[in-house]
């Protein structure tokens, strides 16, 4: 089975090259081609998408766009729907996750981009969203006006299947022109997306394009990087420099780095009620898309003194996880990912041995880890791919040290606390860098509307142009009518 | 076993021709009686794996310690203050911290690595003019290959033989009267160091567009890979330049793989195609592994070196690596770390968090 990814405006596919990547899981295979664009194609494209954003996507209103976008997203959520057919068919071949984890995730995902959600999102970030149409009267005197770039390039990373959907969406609601770039671990949803979008509204269609080149490719990023005015580029801190370096010094520069994601367990969470389905929700954060997306906990720091210690909830959120195991199998590790699970498993067990206060839960061959820890440790990545270290802390104002001085990397906690230890706990971790908090279960599931890494995701797109209040009067003195 | 009866066994297995599976795993199993019995932290570990004296009847059953656990634990069979010898890793994988490899005397380490080097290096050259390429065992005592070194050039060097890396690093103007005596003399020479040694000194004849064309005979050994200590290179960019700049063939460029946790080494024989074959003497034995459950792999797939290495007798002779292999007929190919990928998220990962840690 061969399958196209990207989207092309005005480009056939007879004239452009691909290149075939090859996808197996679960016993199937796909080929995906991407394109890989000659210099020339990419120039001519891009003016062509700013040129078609200029010409309509900027003459739409917020409302109409966001019509348009429901009606895109109503079509993937539709299970009957030939383009959802194709998701749910590939995307666990392409990404390795297991097919409900995909469904799932895909329905839970879209949903939050419904209309109702888009026009939350809108109102998060424009106290009057009508100011990316038209100029609005400003409260301090005279007009504002909100203004989407005109070419805006996305580069992307990873396999979660969705991610890109954040970034392109914002996108389209301030009326850039859009340009994307997929990764090759996950090339295909976000040009399915861009062509459904061309199916409900040809012309919004050719406003944006799904391009790929090699990540680390520098010739290719530059011709891309050289024509953009704004550039949100996912990835790890290494990825990101380069292209930071290379991006035109006016461009805009927006970058989302890797994040450690983690959870507090407060005493009063664990009598032997709670304590059960509390460990579920911890293990099913754990579970989806095998911790790869910066909102998966990483470490949880569980506070002594409840009816259940620490060590009886390391015990229930391995049981959970062996249940999970069965229901939605890991997906086939790498030789990489297979090492670096085993290397932090064997790292804590040679630890284990030196004292008591560290027990390394499951067996070496289970499809995931979970370690007890009694003595205070910073926070610190896991293996990934379902491993999970448990900390055992006297109060959960133990945890801010441990966590404050990765500040750079802090962006999710889950919290299970009463509601007066929430909003204190949420002061302390807000100081210390954290930007999202929410329930277990809820962790790779954000909000519509979501600050992603505490950002306002479309008023840092948009410029404003003013028109100050002498202006307006001073033109008072023109009119025709002036006596 | 007593430790001077274990040394004397290995000794003669050593000086043997060769060993069958049978007569391998016959000393293995001695060994690991010897260091179930010796070695405190290595017993409680082969107990949780269930793995005694009484349930190992075979070699590929011993239980194989990652090699991080020679940073966290002290793996010794004899007191640690007694050991003549103690190597370090260089501490640049994980935040400094350096794993330790004790050794009583070096009897047995010396022993393994000449005639091992003998073989694979010297293929019956008496002595040969060697220049090296890494700091001497007086500037790194701790280094495993300072010390291999100093051996080759002591027991199969002329006397002309030298060392070029000072403290002051690379003494290019020293090397290149070596290289130009060398090629006038038509005798063979051999260049030995670490790989990122190799780089600078071709970043360094390239800047002063010098070229060599070594006499017929003459040999590279490089090892350890650049370790962010040089620019990186492809193998095949590598060995293209090495030979092109000193005018030694690719065939006769030599690639050795060792290890601080090792008292052997690997060779390949020359590196005409990469990447190359590796293997080592009778003594050493490797397995191909699936790293999260340590089950061997079927002949062909890629997965995590495992090495037995009887001649590290002391610490433990079964070590689980980082580095990602898959056995083929005659050795096996090495394809590099696995030190854990990258997340394929935006989840942050082991690796990118240490080097942050690092700044």
């Amino acid at each position: 089975m061969t399958e196209f990814a990207g989207h092309l405006p005005g480009l056939s596919t007879e004239e452009v090259e691909w290149r075939v990547l090859d996808f197996a899981a679960w016993g199937e295979s796909v080929q995906v081609s991407v394109p890989v664009l000659s210099e020339a194609q990419s120039l001519a494209l891009a003016a062509r998408v700013r040129e078609n954003a200029r010409a309509y996507l900027k003459t739409r209103s917020v409302a109409q766009i966001v019509a348009t976008l429901d009606k895109a997203v109503a079509r993937l959520l539709d299970r009957d729907d030939p383009w959802r057919r194709k998701a749910e068919a590939l995307l666990p071949i392409v990404t390795g996750y297991d097919a409900e984890t995909v469904r799932l995730g895909l329905s839970g995902y879209l949903r939050t981009f419904r209309a109702p959600q888009l026009q939350r999102f809108l109102a998060e970030d424009f106290a009057n969203p009508a100011v990316l149409d038209a100029f609005q009267p400003a409260m301090k005197g005279g007009f504002t006006r909100a203004h989407g770039p005109e070419l805006l390039l996305h580069v992307w990373a990873g396999n979660v299947p969705g991610l890109p959907l954040w970034s392109l969406i914002s996108g389209l609601l301030v009326k850039a022109g859009t340009v994307g770039k997929v990764a090759s671990a996950e090339p295909l949803l976000a040009g399915w997306f861009a062509r459904v979008l061309g199916e409900i509204d040809p012309r919004m269609g050719e406003c944006l394009a799904i391009v790929w080149w090699k990540g680390g490719d520098a010739d290719s990023e530059q011709v891309w990087l050289d024509q953009a005015d704004t550039v949100v580029a996912f990835g790890g801190n290494a990825a990101l420099t380069a292209i930071r370096d290379r991006a035109p010094v006016t461009a805009r520069f927006l970058a989302h780095g890797h994040k450690i994601g983690f959870g507090l367990v407060s005493a009063a969470a664990l009598d032997t009620r709670r304590a059960g389905p509390l460990a579920r929700l911890v293990a099913h954060d754990v579970m989806r898309y095998e911790q790869q997306g910066c909102y998966a906990p990483q470490m949880l720091f569980v506070e002594r003194g409840g009816k259940i210690s620490p060590r009886d909830f390391a015990e229930q959120v391995s049981r959970e996880l062996a249940g999970f195991a069965r229901r939605h199998p890991r997906r086939a590790l790498s030789v990489a990912e297979a090492a670096g699970v085993a290397s932090w498993r064997n790292a804590e067990e040679m630890r284990a041995f030196d004292g008591e206060g560290r027990v390394v839960l499951g067996d070496a061959a289970d499809p995931w880890s979970v370690v007890l820890v009694e003595e205070a440790e910073p926070l610190a990545p896991s293996g990934l791919n379902r491993t999970l270290k448990i900390v055992a802390v006297d109060r959960l104002d133990d945890v801010i040290p441990l966590i404050a001085p990765f500040r750079a990397f802090l962006q999710s906690a889950a919290v299970a606390a009463t509601p007066e230890e929430l909003f204190r706990i949420a002061a302390l971790l807000g100081e210390a860098g954290v930007t999202r908090i929410c329930a277990f279960g809820r962790m790779t599931a954000p909000e519509a509307g979501w600050h992603n890494d505490g950002r306002f995701n479309l008023l840092d797109l948009v410029t404003i142009t003013e028109i100050e209040q002498s202006a307006e009067l001073a033109a008072e003195g023109f009119a025709d009518y002036v006596d | 076993m007593t430790e001077a009866e274990i040394i004397e066994a290995l000794l003669a297995f050593i000086d043997r021709d060769g060993a069958t599976e049978a007569e391998f795993e016959r000393v293995a199993l001695d060994v690991f009686a010897y260091q179930f019995a010796n070695n405190q932290p290595y017993r409680r570990f082969a107990i949780q794996r269930a793995r005694t004296t009484l349930t190992v009847r075979h070699w590929r059953d011993i239980p194989a310690v990652p090699i991080t656990a020679f940073k966290d634990l002290t793996l010794s069979c004899s007191p640690p203050e007694r050991a003549q010898r103690v190597f370090m890793t260089s501490g640049t994988t994980q935040g400094g911290v350096r794993g330790c490899s004790y050794h009583p005397m070096l009897s047995v380490y010396d022993r393994s690595m000449l005639v091992n080097f003998r073989a694979r290096l010297m293929k019956g050259l008496e002595r040969i003019e060697m220049g090296i390429l890494f700091p001497d065992e007086e500037a790194m005592p701790n280094s495993s290959l300072a010390h291999y070194l100093a051996l080759a050039k002591r027991e199969c060097g002329t006397a002309a033989s030298e060392g070029f890396i000072g403290a002051d690093g690379l003494d290019l103007a020293r090397l290149i009267a070596a290289l130009e005596r060398a090629q006038a003399s038509g005798q063979p020479y051999a260049l030995l160091g670490a790989s990122y040694s190799f780089v600078h000194l071709l970043d360094a004849l390239a800047a002063e567009g010098r070229r060599f064309a070594l006499p017929e005979g003459s040999r590279i050994l490089d090892t350890g890979g650049f370790k962010g200590q040089s620019r990186e290179m492809g193998a095949d960019a590598f060995y293209d330049a090495l030979s092109d700049a000193l005018g030694v063939p690719r065939s006769a460029c030599i690639n050795m793989y060792g290890m601080t946790e090792l008292s052997t080494q690997f060779y390949d024989d020359g590196n005409a195609t990469c990447p190359p074959v590796k293997s080592g003497p009778h003594w050493i034995r490797s397995r191909v592994v699936d790293p999260v459950s340590g089950r061997d792999l079927p002949e062909g797939s890629t997965g995590v070196l495992v090495h037995h290495d009887l001649a590290h007798f002391n610490c433990v002779s079964a070590i689980l690596t980082e580095d990602a292999g898959i056995m083929v007929e005659g050795g096996f190919r090495l394809l590099g770390r696995v030190d854990g990928a990258d997340s394929k998220g935006c989840s942050l990962a082991v690796a990118e968090f240490l080097k942050a840690a690092r700044g």
